[in-house]
């Protein structure tokens, strides 16, 4: 499903590589969590697969696409692929919950119909029943991001990019954040999560890449946060 | 996407962004004002010329017995020299639409009935007048042909073309109307880097929500829509407004002028005929400035 091949990345004004010589494959339905320290390369390595960045020399390919030679008007439908969610979950403030999931179909010009079938059932899935009407400010920071992941996953993705979802949450909430996601992988989506939580990391006990300055310097299935001693 | 939704989110956008959206319609109805009145006033000048040069006639005056004109020293014009003139002026046929020769005692008449009142010319005698063959062309421009003709030709004293009286006027009011597109022209940038900086604005006040757009993967055409759209709405109510002025201006002010004066002045018909043609060039204008601008601010 995503493939990194000998992937460098150098952001321009940077002497310094964001990533270096990176390879690796995530198959279909796997759930990853990508860990390191802070500037070790994780968002990078998502904004790779999101087509946001191009790599400086390598190939990265996204589901059956080499985003090195993806024409730009053709990015747009690899993302319709990839749903992503972030720390500060970016919903509209202006717009209800319901409204803030629906945005998402509306802009890929689904029906009317399509969005009254789809956006309740996608609201019930990540636990949000109920609370259609709200806006965001008037709910909790889990509430949010479970609108925010309801948003990513409305249009069925075969990709779920989280960069630290649970970056602005305590840890009760965090871990009920990382097992919806782990519901949603269950669905067949494939999942990858960069954190520095390592209590999730450890509980859940799924692959792990570890990232440090740019390398990987792990990639272990059912890993924990730090490195096997 | 769906349009009843770009037209709902249009509407947010514009009410949540009102003085931007009333600054660049306001921008775009004095360019307009600026860019009709140019057009307007060419149109006026067209108009005028049509009408006047349908009327103007080259006169060929002929030499009087105390004409100090170089060309008489010989003395007034004989019969043969008028023959000649005549004949000659009928060969010249069909740019040479009508010929009026007017006798000494005509010109006396006219000139006493235009200026009967003026002690100037209170002691002036019908010999001293000179007649004349007043000469009304089929194409006016051609006036030069008649000119170089008979200037010079025996029994002729003067030829002159009355268009060279009225062509000052028209300069002048070309002049205008160049003056009111130069200031146009300067108005019309003035609206393109207004709309230029209102959208760069917008882009990045509804950053987070053209953000989602990008992320769920709508095309750059969907993302960009509802600006252009925006900034077409704002051009085309600037665009409605200057025509409305306009009209009211032609209608009323130069309608009011056309009853007291004898000149063909424009009217709202005219104003109906390039109406087009400037909603055309804002609304393009708009479309163009817009696009480009999304295109180096906008990340899509």
């Amino acid at each position: 499903m995503i493939r990194f091949e000998n992937v460098t990345k150098t952001y321009r004004r940077s002497t310094q590589p964001a990533l270096q010589g990176i390879s690796l494959e995530v198959g279909r339905g796997e759930f990853v969590f990508v860990v390191g320290q802070s500037g070790s390369g994780k968002s990078t390595m998502l904004r790779l697969i999101l087509c946001e960045e191009a790599s400086s020399a390598g190939n990265v390919l996204v589901a059956g696409r080499e985003l090195s030679s993806l024409p730009s008007r053709k990015v747009p439908a690899l993302r319709r692929e990839i749903g992503t969610v972030f720390q500060d979950f970016r919903l509209l403030p202006n717009k209800d919950v319901f409204q803030n999931v629906a945005f998402a179909l509306q802009v890929l010009g689904k029906s009317r119909h399509h969005i009254k079938a789809v956006v309740p059932e996608t609201l019930e899935m990540v636990g949000l029943g109920g609370l259609e009407k709200r806006l965001p400010h008037q709910l909790s920071g889990g509430e949010q991001q479970r609108v925010a992941i309801a948003r990513a996953f409305v249009n069925k993705p075969a990709i779920l990019l989280a960069d630290e979802p649970t970056g602005n949450l305590d840890p009760t909430t965090s871990l009920d954040i990382v097992r919806l996601l782990d519901r949603i992988n269950r669905t067949g989506t494939t999942i990858v999560m960069a954190t520095h939580d390592d209590e999730i990391v450890n509980q859940l006990r799924k692959r792990v890449l570890e990232l440090d300055n740019g390398e990987l310097v792990r990639d272990q299935m059912r890993g924990g946060y730090g490195a096997p001693r | 996407m769906r349009l009843q939704f770009i037209l709902s989110e249009i509407w947010v956008a514009l009410r949540r962004n009102l003085s931007m959206a009333i600054s660049v319609a306001l921008v775009t109805m004095v360019s307009v004002l600026f860019l009709g009145l140019g057009v307007l006033a060419q149109r006026q000048v067209d108009a005028m010329k049509d009408y006047w040069y349908d009327r103007v006639q080259v006169s060929i005056f002929l030499c009087t017995a105390k004409s100090d004109l170089p060309n008489c020293s010989t003395g007034a014009v004989t019969d043969v020299q008028r023959r000649e003139i005549r004949s000659q002026l009928g060969a010249m046929r069909p740019l040479v639409k009508n010929v009026f020769p007017e006798s000494q005692q005509q010109a006396y008449n006219r000139l006493k009935e235009q200026y009967q009142d003026s002690p100037t010319y209170r002691d002036i005698k019908p010999s001293q007048m000179p007649e004349s063959f007043r000469v009304q062309l089929s194409n006016p421009t051609k006036y030069d042909v008649i000119t170089s003709s008979f200037k010079g030709a025996p029994g002729v004293g003067d030829v002159q073309d009355q268009r060279r009286i009225l062509d000052p006027l028209f300069n002048v009011l070309r002049g205008l109307s160049f003056g009111a597109l130069a200031l146009a022209a300067l108005m019309v940038l003035c609206s393109v880097l207004l709309v230029a900086t209102t959208i760069r604005q917008m882009a990045f006040s509804r950053r987070r929500e053209t953000g989602i757009m990008r992320l769920v993967g709508a095309s750059a055409f969907v993302i960009q829509l509802p600006f252009i759209l925006e900034t077409l709405i704002a051009t085309v109510v600037g665009s409605a407004l200057a025509i409305g002025v306009l009209w009211a201006l032609v209608g009323y002010g130069i309608g009011y002028l056309g009853t007291e004066l004898p000149i063909n002045f424009i009217t709202t018909a005219d104003v109906w005929t390039v109406t087009p043609w400037l909603v055309a060039t804002a609304a393009g204008l708009a479309i163009l400035t817009a696009w480009l601008t999304l295109r180096r601010y906008l990340k899509v």
